[in-house]
């Protein structure tokens, strides 16, 4: 029996039966999708696979068929209930024929799909890549950036082609309030496993314009509502949460958000609501700024009016003050010029009145003063008068009594003095020197003086010598002295 | 991060020319500015001399924000056209 031979036939068909009898019915089994192609009569070719969990080695691989008409019907059941893209990549729970054919082997033959197991897997993936965003510490970064008050310069990632994308621009360039906005296209593929390399770069290239944008608009949009798994990719994930401007999301779906989505500073549904939103902003600052501009001139206004006030007030309550000084000033003046008036006639009757007492006074002195004066002058007068008539017959008879005296006298005089002229007429007789040269005394004369003293003399002297009949010229020999002075004396008395 | 690091430094040399034209803190330090220019006048802190120069000031802030919020500028759509793709 060992040495039964089969043909390879033989052998393919035995291994069909037993498979054939060991999987009567069809069978649940859980596969990732490795490859997959769709040719042109619409049947659909599978490689499924299984990885080991946690090192991602295949330990199983297999061809699956899914024939036209149930895949016609299976692709929208899945696509429309778990939101995915039928495609690769994705874990599926498939209920399988297990086939066996002679020439091509072992395959399997889809004929349903359990879209809710894809959907868990994807829930749990999801899960993974937020808990790992949350433990890198990125996930809320671009929600903590700051929203520009009024994002104008928008840069967008997109694909050209996009419905939304057009409508995104319609919407933003013709605002109703002619709000300028600033777009620049960074084009990406928006969907497939492409789809985030293609993001990622879109990104790098706004980076290097950075300072030239507010915000990233990412718009996909008009599409089907299907194929967002490239949005939920862990590294395009870590680069939105970490991109240096504030990311705005408008990928077009409305079921659960992408990852995307929740680490996008915002998240939009649509292209269009991205479009309203950066209006709203641009809006809503242009209302404050016209709230501020009000009531900013209110404000001025009413400050402008309650200082004119305040001025109008000062101005009255300085000119009811300066008017009151006035009339109090001028009050005063009149009562001091009545009190000057008042005052200056009593002053200057006073005065006058003073005056001409004063000039009746003086007059009254000076009357009195002049009479007495006068009187005085009379008194003296007369006195002088008197003592003058007095003197003068006290002179008078003075005078008279000389006269008498004097002529009594004078003849008296006359008469002794008469005497006395005889009796010197008698001794000038006898004193004549022409009689007592006669008596024989004679006169020496030196030079026609007369010569008293020898001392007077020298020898060879010219003496002339009187005597009482002439003259003798003689010349001195010699002197001497006398020896007594009697003779002199003697002479005198002889006279 | 290291990426955008590395961009960083690639592009040194353009971040000159693109701060020429963009400044993109002036809504919002406009608006804080007029702010307080209304604190300060609702506190009465300003007298009428003051008043005058302020009312100048804050109407020059809202005729720039205004103008830049409906006139286009020429200098920012030059550089957008001239980025490469």
């Amino acid at each position: 029996m060992n040495d039964q031979q089969l043909s390879l036939f033989e052998l393919q068909r035995q291994v069909k039966g037993s498979l054939e009898d060991t999987f009567t019915m069809p069978v649940w089994v859980k596969a990732e999708i490795s490859e997959m192609t769709v040719n042109r009569s619409g049947h659909c070719y599978l490689d499924l696979i299984e990885t080991e969990s946690g090192t991602d080695t295949v330990i199983a691989r297999c061809r699956a068929t899914i024939w036209s008409y149930t895949f016609r019907m299976l692709k929208p059941y899945f696509e429309t209930t778990s939101g995915q893209a039928f495609s690769e990549g994705l874990k599926v729970l498939l209920q399988a024929k297990v086939e066996y054919h002679e020439v091509f082997g072992f395959s399997l033959n889809i004929r349903d799909i359990d879209p809710v197991y894809t959907l868990g897997d994807l829930a749990r993936q999801r899960r993974e890549i937020i808990r790992k965003l949350q433990d890198d510490g990125v996930f809320e970064m671009n929600k903590e950036l700051e929203l520009p008050m009024v994002p104008q310069r928008i840069a967008i990632i997109s694909s050209p082609t996009a419905a939304g994308l057009q409508d995104f621009l319609d919407q933003l360039h013709n605002n109703p309030h002619q709000f300028v906005f600033y777009t620049k296209l960074f084009q990406a593929v928006m969907q497939g496993n492409e789809a985030p390399r293609s993001i990622m770069n879109a990104l790098d290239l706004i980076y290097e314009y950075e300072e030239m944008f507010d915000t990233v608009v990412i718009i996909r949009g008009g599409g089907a509502q299907i194929d967002l798994a490239c949005f939920d990719q862990y590294e395009l994930a870590f680069t939105v949460a970490q991109f240096p401007l504030p990311v705005i999301t408008g990928i077009g779906h409305d079921k659960d958000d992408t990852v995307i989505d929740m680490v996008a500073h915002t998240r939009m549904k649509t292209p269009t609501a991205v479009a309203e939103f950066l209006i709203s902003g641009a809006l809503q600052f242009s209302q404050q700024l016209n709230e501020l501009e009000n009531h900013f001139i209110e404000l001025v206004n009413n400050q402008l009016d309650e200082n004119r006030n305040r001025l109008s007030d000062a101005a009255d309550q300085l000119k009811q003050l300066v008017n009151g000084m006035i009339v109090t000033q001028q009050n005063r003046l009149d009562i001091a010029r009545i009190q000057l008036k008042n005052r200056s006639e009593a002053f200057l009757k006073e005065q006058q009145s003073e005056l001409k007492q004063l000039t009746i006074g003086a007059r009254n002195k000076t009357n009195r003063f002049v009479i007495l004066q006068n009187h005085l002058l009379d008194q003296s007068g007369n006195k002088l008068n008197f003592a003058f008539h007095k003197q003068m017959l006290k002179c008078k008879n003075q005078l008279n009594q000389i006269q008498n005296l004097t002529k009594i006298r004078s003849t008296e005089t006359i008469r002794t003095e008469k005497k006395n002229l005889n009796s010197i007429q008698e001794k000038l007789r006898l004193v004549d020197p022409q009689n007592i040269l006669k008596r024989g005394y004679s006169l020496t004369m030196l030079n026609g003086k007369i010569v008293k003293s020898v001392n007077q003399i020298k020898k060879d002297d010219l003496l002339e010598t009187r005597l009482s009949d002439g003259i003798v010229e003689s010349k001195v020999e010699g002197k001497s002295l006398p020896q007594t002075p009697s003779e002199r004396g003697g002479l005198k008395t002889g006279s | 991060m290291a990426q955008w690091n590395k961009a960083r430094t690639r592009n040194t040399k353009l971040v000159t020319l693109k701060n020429m034209a963009t400044k993109k803190a002036t809504y919002k330090e406009a608006i804080t500015e007029i702010e307080e220019i209304l604190e300060k006048i609702e506190n009465e802190e300003l007298d009428v001399d003051e008043l005058s120069d302020q009312v100048t000031r804050v109407s020059t802030l809202i005729t720039i924000c205004k103008d830049k919020l409906h006139k286009t500028e020429a200098e920012v759509e030059k550089i957008l056209k001239e980025m490469n793709q």
